[in-house]
Order: structure tokens, then sequence, then C-alpha cells
């Protein structure tokens, strides 16, 4: 057991220096996501800001708290991108064959695919995102103490989670219709609605399926409720901090389960 | 003549190869509608409670929400991909010996997927908008000739703007895309998500004299009725102004880059 575990991580080690130096071959494409990405986020949240100074407080969330909640949702949303963006070309990667080399390998191929590439593009998001999060949690008075810390910690990791697996069952989705770069940006447009903003702007039924059917909530609304003491509008009989990590655990196990179930129905490139 | 055929039968070919792919139709309609939907709740949430702000009611905001993602769903600006791709890929040599225009095949192109674009997403989503949110009707029947004018010269603008970011990749290919710069900036200070008139004065003020306010804010506002018949005037003479400037820049890095492609061809 332990030396299969070793061999992971060396095997992964490899991966991730392989994809670091092939991205890394023409640094300066970076620059123009280093300007792009923050100018976006900083932007967007700055733009709530002045909505909620020219109107009103959003259904009782003032501007910091959304600035916090904001932090949390783009801090996972960075994460995801930099670990998950592959699930995005899935749909490529049915119809142009490449899931061939990995299944030669000795390695499982979930995990090949997870580590063949480690998106740099990430950390741009992950700027502002840092950026904003320390805002908000300077300007809400958050509390570092030790649970606290381990909270956000767990938060993000659920949330990273989340978003990845959610990616990875729609991306997966092109093993049978060879077509799903649609859907990813379906759920995209769902993650900026749902996650950047505190979903109690919507009305109730909303509510009830980015909770229970699409888990998003758990994404930034429900810690951020309990981290900020909102009102979310309804009584877990846990704490919503260790909801997020349970429900991102659980998603990646279906998600993993969906992956490999359509590897199955993978038929290489025609002809 | 015979080139305006030319240019009428590429963006035909455009409208058809875009209607093979009816799943995407329907997920392209979805994802809009998603946007439309959370905006206006997001500004029935704004407006809770409050009249006008700025002189703009929470009714007037909800029509601005979705004739803005009408607009961006039907404006399609291909160009600086398409130019960015023939330079990756060589073929662009190749697009300068044809006996058109390059650049007019590529409008040509554009304007046959704005085409599809108006027909497969925007009609679509006008409908269940109005069936789900509310009807956006334009102030008034001036306001919405005027609106429709001023919209050509917005996209005008923008597909300009995409032009000269894909040109330039003729010097930099190597800095990265520069359109999501320039995308980033249409996203948040061209008033397509919230208009600039709510910003500080200060930085309104700065913004103004950009042209990315007179993409989408101006034919908004417009429509909306936010501004009168003799700002809109003046609104669309300021786009006017900033199409030829644009022009202008167009025209000198296109025979720049002609000038350069003809070098490396030896």
């Amino acid at each position: 057991m332990l030396k299969h575990v070793k061999h992971y991580i060396s095997v992964g080690a490899y991966s991730l220096r392989m994809s670091f130096a092939r991205q890394l071959e023409y640094p300066s494409f970076l620059i123009c996501w280093v300007i792009g990405n923050p100018l976006n986020y900083m932007m967007g949240v700055w733009m709530i800001g002045v909505i909620t100074q020219r109107f009103q407080a959003l259904n009782g969330w003032t501007y910091p708290q959304i600035a916090f909640l904001y932090g949390i949702s783009l801090l996972s949303h960075s994460l995801s991108v930099l670990l998950f963006i592959q699930t995005w070309g899935i749909e490529r990667m049915v119809i142009r064959g490449s899931f061939d080399r990995f299944l030669v390998r000795p390695v499982g191929v979930f995990f090949q695919f997870c580590i063949d590439y480690i998106n740099l593009i990430g950390f741009t998001d992950m700027i502002p995102g840092v950026i904003i999060f320390v805002y908000g949690s300077s300007v809400v008075n958050f509390e570092w103490t030790f649970f606290n810390t381990i909270k956000i910690l767990l938060v993000l990791v659920g949330a990273t989670l989340i978003r990845g697996a959610t990616y990875t069952i729609l991306g997966s989705v092109a093993f049978w219709t060879k077509s799903s770069r649609s859907l990813i940006s379906m759920v995209h447009a769902l993650f900026e609605r749902t996650t950047y903003y505190p979903l109690s702007i919507y009305p109730t039924v909303i509510q009830v399926i980015f909770t229970f059917l699409l888990p998003f909530g758990f994404i930034s609304f429900y810690p951020a409720c309990e981290f900020l003491g909102q009102d979310s509008g309804f009584d877990f009989p846990l704490e919503f901090a260790l909801w997020t990590p349970v429900v991102g655990v659980i998603l990646e196990i279906i998600a993993v389960s969906i992956f490999n179930r359509g590897l199955k129905k993978y038929e290489s490139a025609g002809s | 003549m015979t080139v305006i055929l030319a240019y009428l039968y590429i963006a035909k070919t455009k409208i058809l190869s875009s209607l093979v792919y009816r799943f995407d139709v329907f997920s392209t309609l979805i994802t809009n509608f998603i946007m439309v939907f959370a905006l206006s709740f997001f500004w029935k949430v704004a407006y809770q409670g409050v009249g006008s702000v700025d002189g703009v009611d929470e009714k007037q905001m909800i029509t601005y929400t979705i004739i803005s993602t009408l607009l961006s769903a039907a404006f399609v600006f291909d160009v600086e991909n398409t130019i960015n791709q023939r330079i990756r890929e060589g073929d662009i040599a190749l697009d300068f010996i044809k006996p058109v225009n390059v650049f007019g095949i590529y409008l040509a192109q554009d304007i046959g997927s704005i085409a599809s674009s108006v027909m497969l997403k925007a009609v679509p989503l006008f409908i269940v908008s109005a069936l789900f949110i509310a009807l956006p009707l334009p102030a008034s029947a001036m306001g919405l000739l005027l609106f429709l004018f001023s919209c050509i010269l917005s996209y005008m603008i923008l597909w300009l703007l995409s032009a000269i970011v894909g040109l330039t990749s003729f010097w930099i290919v190597e800095l990265g895309p520069l359109g999501h710069v320039k995308n980033a900036l249409v996203g948040t200070i061209s008033g397509s998500f919230i208009p600039v008139w709510f910003f500080p004065e200060g930085i309104r003020k700065v913004l103004e004299l950009l042209p990315f306010v007179y993409i989408y804010q101006l034919p908004l506002g417009i429509y909306i009725g936010k501004s009168n018949f003799l700002d809109s005037i003046k609104g669309i003479t300021i786009q006017f102004v900033w199409v030829c400037l644009l022009f202008a820049i167009f025209y000198v890095l296109q025979k720049k880059a002609r000038n350069r492609v003809f070098v490396q061809g030896g």
C-alpha cells in the first residue's frame, strides 16, 4: 500500500514538473492573464460595492460581508481552475483520442488526467482572490482563531471539490455525446451567479435547488452565513462549514465514478 | 457587384454552419437566460423600497439587463480569434492573395454569425425573458429607432477593437491573449452589466472618455429612455467619431501587417 502511494507521488511529481516546464516555455504568455483576470474580478466586486452604496445592502448583506463571501468563492474558483481545468477539454480529448496514452500506462487514468496539466492561469485568479478575501475578512473583523482557520481551510477544500466535481461530471458527458463544452459554460454561468452574491437574493425555490439538487450554496453562501452570523433561511443539524467538505467529498466520489464509467464508453479516435 | 456577392456567399455559409449545432443553441439559450434571470433579481433586491436612482427605476433597469444580454448574445466578433489562428497556422498569407479583401471576408463571416445568432439566440431569449421576467419594451418609437442605429455603430466599435487586437498578434504573438484584457474591459466598464452612470463622478468622467461605454451603455440608455433626444444624438455622434478613429488605427495597422507578411514570406 505504502509502496503504491509512493509510486503515485513520484509519478505525480514528475508530471507536475513537466506541466510547469511546458507552460513556462513562453513565460510571457501569462502577462495578459495577469492583467485581465485580476481586473475582471476586482472590478466585479467593486461594482457590487458601488451598488450597495448607491442603493442599499443586498437583502441585509453589507458590502464588507459580500466581499468576504466573494473572496471565499473566488479563492475556490482559482483552486478549481488550477487543478481541474482539463475537465473543460474532455470533449476535445475524446474526439482526438487523447486518452489513449493514459490508458496504456499502469497508473489510474483519473489521476493521470488530473495531474497532467496544472493550469498556471489559475494563479492569476488567485491574486484577486487573496486580495479580496484578505480585505473582506479584515473589514468584517473575522477572528483568526485556530478553529476558524481550520474551518476556512476545510471550506476552501470542500468548495474547490464541489466546483471540480461538477466540472468533471459535466465534462464526462462528452464520453457519451462527444460534446460537453457548452454544458461547462452553462455551469460556469451558474457558478458566477450563485456563489458571488448571497443566494438569499433569489426566491426560496431557487435556493432550495442550489442547496439540494445542485449544492452550489455550500461553496460560499452557507459557510459565509455561518462565519458572519447571517440568516441563511435554512436550519441544518450540523455547522455549515462542516457540510461543505462533506458535500465536496461525496460529489467528488460520484464524479470519479461517472468519469470511470464514461471511460468504458471511450472508443479512441475514429478511422 | 461580384465582390459583394462573394461576401454575401461567405456570410451565408457561416449562417448554415452555425445551424448545425442544435444542442449548443439550446444550452446557450439556457446560459443566457440564467444570466438575465439572476441579474434581474439582483436589481429587484437593490431597488427594494427605492423609487429611482439617477432617474432610472427598477422596471427600466430590468429592461436594460434583458436588452444588454440580447445584445451580447447577438454581437459576434470572431475576427480577433480568426486572425490569431490564421497567423499561427500560416494561412494568413493565403488569405491575402484572395481576390477579395481579407478583412472584408472576416467581417462578412462575423455578420453571417450575427444573423444566425439573432435568429437562434437573441429571438428565443427575448421570448423567454418576456414570458418569465418582463416584456422589455423601448421607452418610445423614436428611442427604438435611435437604438437600432446606435447598435450598428456599437457593433462597429466592438468589431474594430477586436480587429485591432487581432492585428497586434502580427507583432506580439508571445504576449498571450490581449483579447482577454479587452474582453475584461468590455465586460466591466462598458455598462454591459452595471451602467457607468451609477459609478462615482470622477471615475465616470474618465470612463466616458474611453470607447467602451459607447458599446453597451449608450444604445441601452437610449432604449430605456434614460437619455433624451438631444443627448442620444450627441452620443451617437461621439460613437461615429470613435468608429472613424478606430478605423484609422485599424487601417494603418493592417497596412503595416500586410508588409510584414510579405517580408516574412520572402
